[in-house]
């Protein structure tokens, strides 16, 4: 019975790929026409026998349907098919290279060949979607279009924190600060760019924190070593650099601020080792334990309404300080390095969203319930299309915002919700 | 029953007790072993470690800013600017400038070079060509092009290596090259503090050191993989990005292309990519790889010793010798491709790599660098030592200009092949660049803090 279901696994996988390599009806008619002008063009009229070989990702059930279409665009070239013996060759292979497909006819006329191609462009990328209890959806936030066309300067730069305050965005990259305004239709347009006069080289994991003024006039930038003040005023006209906008940095060992609440006031800062790129565990105001080094950490709510901090240890471990003790929390193998707390109202009320654990090319994103010391899956991982960067808790705390860097290396900033089943 | 409960024990407690992955570790010092020299290209990963280009690949192959943060060409790709990025310094604390870097590329290039002049105006870098240079930014990132400093500031010429890279040349001794990190890299500070790379170590050595933990990353060479996954090793294998391939002589006796296209005719590859090369990489008679060009299947990979024989027309030509590059397994390719010509009625002797220059036939391997075809084929191309320029990015444009080269038979294609690293336990994070050779600068060790 057991192989019987694998059998029909198996089936409906192989079903899906199968499907994955279809194309939508019509989408071979153009490139066909293409290589039959070249074809015919190299030819002329008369007859000749064609044959067709497939070296692509294109699924076999379509070669009848490509033929068809060369046979009768060749046919309107005056070109008409013959049998084998004849003295005229047309040989077709559907071809392929790692991110493009092309059509390459080899045309034998005599002992004469030449070749025609038709370059169709790139393999067009194929997603399943998946369906569990909780699911977890993101949207784009910010793609990676506006992301490097808002910038600038150098835009080869990572994105390491992203705030919404008023009606402005504001964005920290490794060197600079993007700061973007909301149009009357919702769009974003590039208010200004702020340069970051860093103190100390970033490390290579660049990592930063930024806090905005409620109104969304000011914002405060924390990078390894360095803190940065943006501040607003209204330009007396329109000439007027960066739009009013300007910045002051200075060399700073100040704790950063790792958890705000709604008004973006700090609940609690810790000190950042910027020579090692992580938090020394000190952090302000006391939690009534000594925290070990760590690299992130999170307010949770708890089911007695007390609250207590989820830590991301430099050790690997994740850790739990409530009630003046530190515990090790469980069943967070599968955990990368970020997470955040978001409340969804599905099930327990809150979940912590998790990054996977960094072992494949692409990461994924999952909801635990933490109910006790262990976390427990609360959803399906929701496939990310490149590395999750870094991950947090959007204002609202209904969200989480995620930045993916993807396999060309250009970052974008994902927001992450719930649907409860 | 017993023994199920004990294993079912075993795997709670390592789901239990294992750890998260965390952000990478600062710190610790990583071993490797290298069979050559560990500063000369293409295997030793050194130069890349010390040393930065203007431009360079991404582990997808795809040209991004490195020193240079932007580009623009003009005058149909004849004059190249590119602006510099602000704020570099090199090791020894002098800064990058334009003037500095045009040195360096005049050092690195005197000859034969993609550009007629290059020229430092304020913070740019301008190139100039009486011919187009449509793939210079690629070009840049290769590694005949990495930018060292030439004069130090009291005018001396540097005793070592002296780059702007993730890591400083801090010792060599005994083929042994140590390097350490560079504090304030403008990439930002590596996660090791310290690269220990040895030199001139044999594979088996390699191994045996890996297997004991006195080394982290160790080679293995393509007609070793299959042997280094028999003994368990952990080995990241790259996608294939050298070609191997005869070079023949226009000069001499093979100024007749008949002769040279015999030749051609005349090589066995399923007999390296079978025997030699223990069926690693792709058998191929194109420049390109199939995976970058897609129309790799149109040059005919098969032996043919009638064509041979036929093209041959009962010449019997004076001997011939054939160079190899270094190590054994290029020596017995070698003497298997002098076997195949001698059954095609050529009489070729095989000479060592010092010979290489002078010989009628040179067994070598070149770089398959970046995920753009045509730069692609011109880095293979000037590294056989043609200065041309690949133009047209479209497939036709690009088949015309291998099937020309191709059709002189002064270079035949003979296998792509990987590149193969084992890695041990305390790396992570370790990836492959486009060429093959491991991301050093972007790993780290597991347990350092």
């Amino acid at each position: 019975m057991k192989a019987m279901r694998l059998v029909w696994v198996v089936a409906a996988l192989a079903g899906l790929a199968g499907a994955a390599a279809h194309a939508a009806p019509g989408a071979w008619e153009q490139p066909a026409s293409e290589l039959a002008d070249q074809i015919a063009a190299i030819l002329g009229p008369g007859q000749a026998h064609l044959t067709i070989r497939n070296l692509s990702s294109i699924s076999n059930d379509e070669i009848p349907v490509i033929r068809r279409l060369l046979v009768q665009d060749l046919k309107t070239h005056g070109v008409v098919m013959a049998g084998a013996e004849s003295a005229n060759t047309i040989r077709v292979t559907l071809s392929e290279s790692a991110r493009d497909r092309l059509w390459v006819a080899e045309i034998d006329e005599g002992n004469q060949t030449q070749v025609a191609m038709v370059d169709l462009g790139p393999i067009a990328a194929q997603t399943a979607a998946t369906q569990e209890r909780m699911e977890l959806h993101k949207e784009i936030y910010l793609n990676a279009a506006a992301l490097v066309n808002g910038s600038t300067a150098v835009s080869d730069g990572p994105v390491t924190a992203l705030v919404e305050a008023g009606t402005r965005l504001f964005v920290l990259y490794k060197d600079n600060v993007m700061i973007f305004a909301r149009n009357a239709d919702h769009g974003r347009t590039v208010e200004a760019s702020l340069a970051l006069d860093l103190k100390r080289p970033m490390p290579r994991d660049a990592r930063g924190i930024l806090i905005a003024a409620a109104d969304g006039n000011g914002f405060t930038a924390f990078t390894p070593g360095t803190e940065c003040s943006g501040a607003f005023s209204p330009p007396a006209d329109t000439a007027a650099p960066q739009n009013g906008w300007t910045i002051n940095c200075r060399a700073s060992d100040e704790p950063w601020p790792v958890a705000v609440d709604a008004s973006w006031t700090p609940q609690l800062k810790a000190f950042y080792n910027s020579a090692r790129d992580y938090f020394t565990g000190v952090v302000s105001p006391s939690v009534g334990v000594d925290l070990p080094p760590f690299y992130g950490a999170a307010p949770l709510p708890r089911s007695a309404g007390s609250a207590a901090l989820l830590i991301d240890g430099v050790d690997g471990k994740v850790t739990m300080a409530e009630n003046g003790a530190l515990k090790v929390v469980t069943g967070t193998r599968d955990w990368g390095s970020d997470f955040a707390v978001l409340h969804s109202g599905c099930g327990a009320g809150v979940q912590v969203i998790a990054s996977s654990s960094g072992e494949v090319a692409n990461d994924s994103l999952r909801a635990y319930e933490l109910p006790a010391l262990e976390a427990a899956p609360a959803s399906a991982p929701l496939a990310i299309d490149g590395t999750v960067t870094a991950l947090w808790t959007a204002p609202d705390g209904k969200s989480v915002l995620t930045v993916v860097r993807n396999a060309a290396n250009q970052y974008e900033v994902d927001r992450v919700t719930a649907l409860c089943n | 029953m017993l023994r199920r409960f004990a294993i079912s024990v075993l795997l709670v407690l390592v789901c239990v007790c294992a750890p998260a992955r965390t952000r990478p570790h600062y710190g610790g010092s990583l071993r490797v072993e290298v069979a050559g020299d560990p500063w000369q290209g293409p295997d030793g990963p050194a130069r890349r470690l010390v040393l930065d280009g203007l431009t360079a690949l991404d582990a997808n192959g795809i040209v991004s800013p490195s020193l240079a943060v932007e580009w623009q060409s003009d005058s149909g790709d004849h004059r190249w600017q590119f602006r510099l990025r602000q704020g570099v310094h090199f090791h020894d604390g002098s800064p990058l400038n334009s003037a500095a870097v045009v040195m360096a590329l005049n050092t690195a290039c005197s000859t034969n070079c993609p550009w007629t002049a290059v020229r430092a105006v304020g913070s740019a870098v301008i190139f100039t060509s009486d011919s187009p240079m449509p793939n210079l930014p690629a070009l840049l990132g290769s590694d005949a092009y990495l930018i060292a400093l030439t004069r130090t500031a009291d005018g001396q010429t540097p005793a070592n290596p002296i780059g702007t890279g993730p890591f400083q040349f801090t010792g060599s001794n005994n083929g042994t090259l140590t390097l350490t990190a560079n504090e304030s890299c403008w990439q930002g500070r590596p996660f090791f503090d310290e690269i220990v790379i040895a030199g001139n170590r044999p594979i088996r050595e390699q191994w045996l050191d890996l297997s004991v933990g006195r080394t982290d990353i160790a080679e293995v060479p393509p007609q070793e993989l299959r042997q280094a996954q028999q003994q368990h090793l952990a080995v990241l294998v790259s996608p294939p990005v050298e070609l191997l391939l005869l070079e023949v002589s226009d000069a001499g006796t093979l100024t007749n292309a008949v002769l040279r296209a015999a030749i051609a005719q005349a090589v066995d590859r399923g007999a390296l990519f079978n025997v030699i090369f223990q069926k690693q990489g792709e058998i191929t008679a194109s420049l390109l790889p199939q995976s970058l060009s897609g129309y790799a299947f149109l040059f005919p990979a098969d032996r043919d010793v009638n064509k041979a024989n036929e093209l041959r027309g009962g010449l019997t030509p004076p001997a011939l010798t054939l160079a190899a590059d270094g190590d054994p397994t290029m020596q017995l390719a070698a003497q298997r491709i002098a076997l195949n010509l001698r059954e095609a009625g050529f009489n070729v002797q095989v000479a060592n790599a010092h010979n290489a220059a002078h010989a009628d036939l040179a067994l070598r391997k070149l770089p398959l660098e970046g995920a753009d075809p045509a730069a692609a084929l011109e880095t293979l191309l000037r590294g056989a030592g043609e200065n041309v320029a690949v133009e047209g990015r479209n497939p036709n444009a690009l088949f015309r200009a291998e099937h020309d080269v191709l059709d002189l038979h002064t270079i035949v294609p003979l296998l792509d092949l990987p590149r193969a690293w084992a890695i041990g336990s305390r790396v992570r994070d370790l990836k492959l660049r486009a060429d093959g050779t491991p991301d050093l600068a972007s790993a780290s060790l597991e347990g350092t803090q």
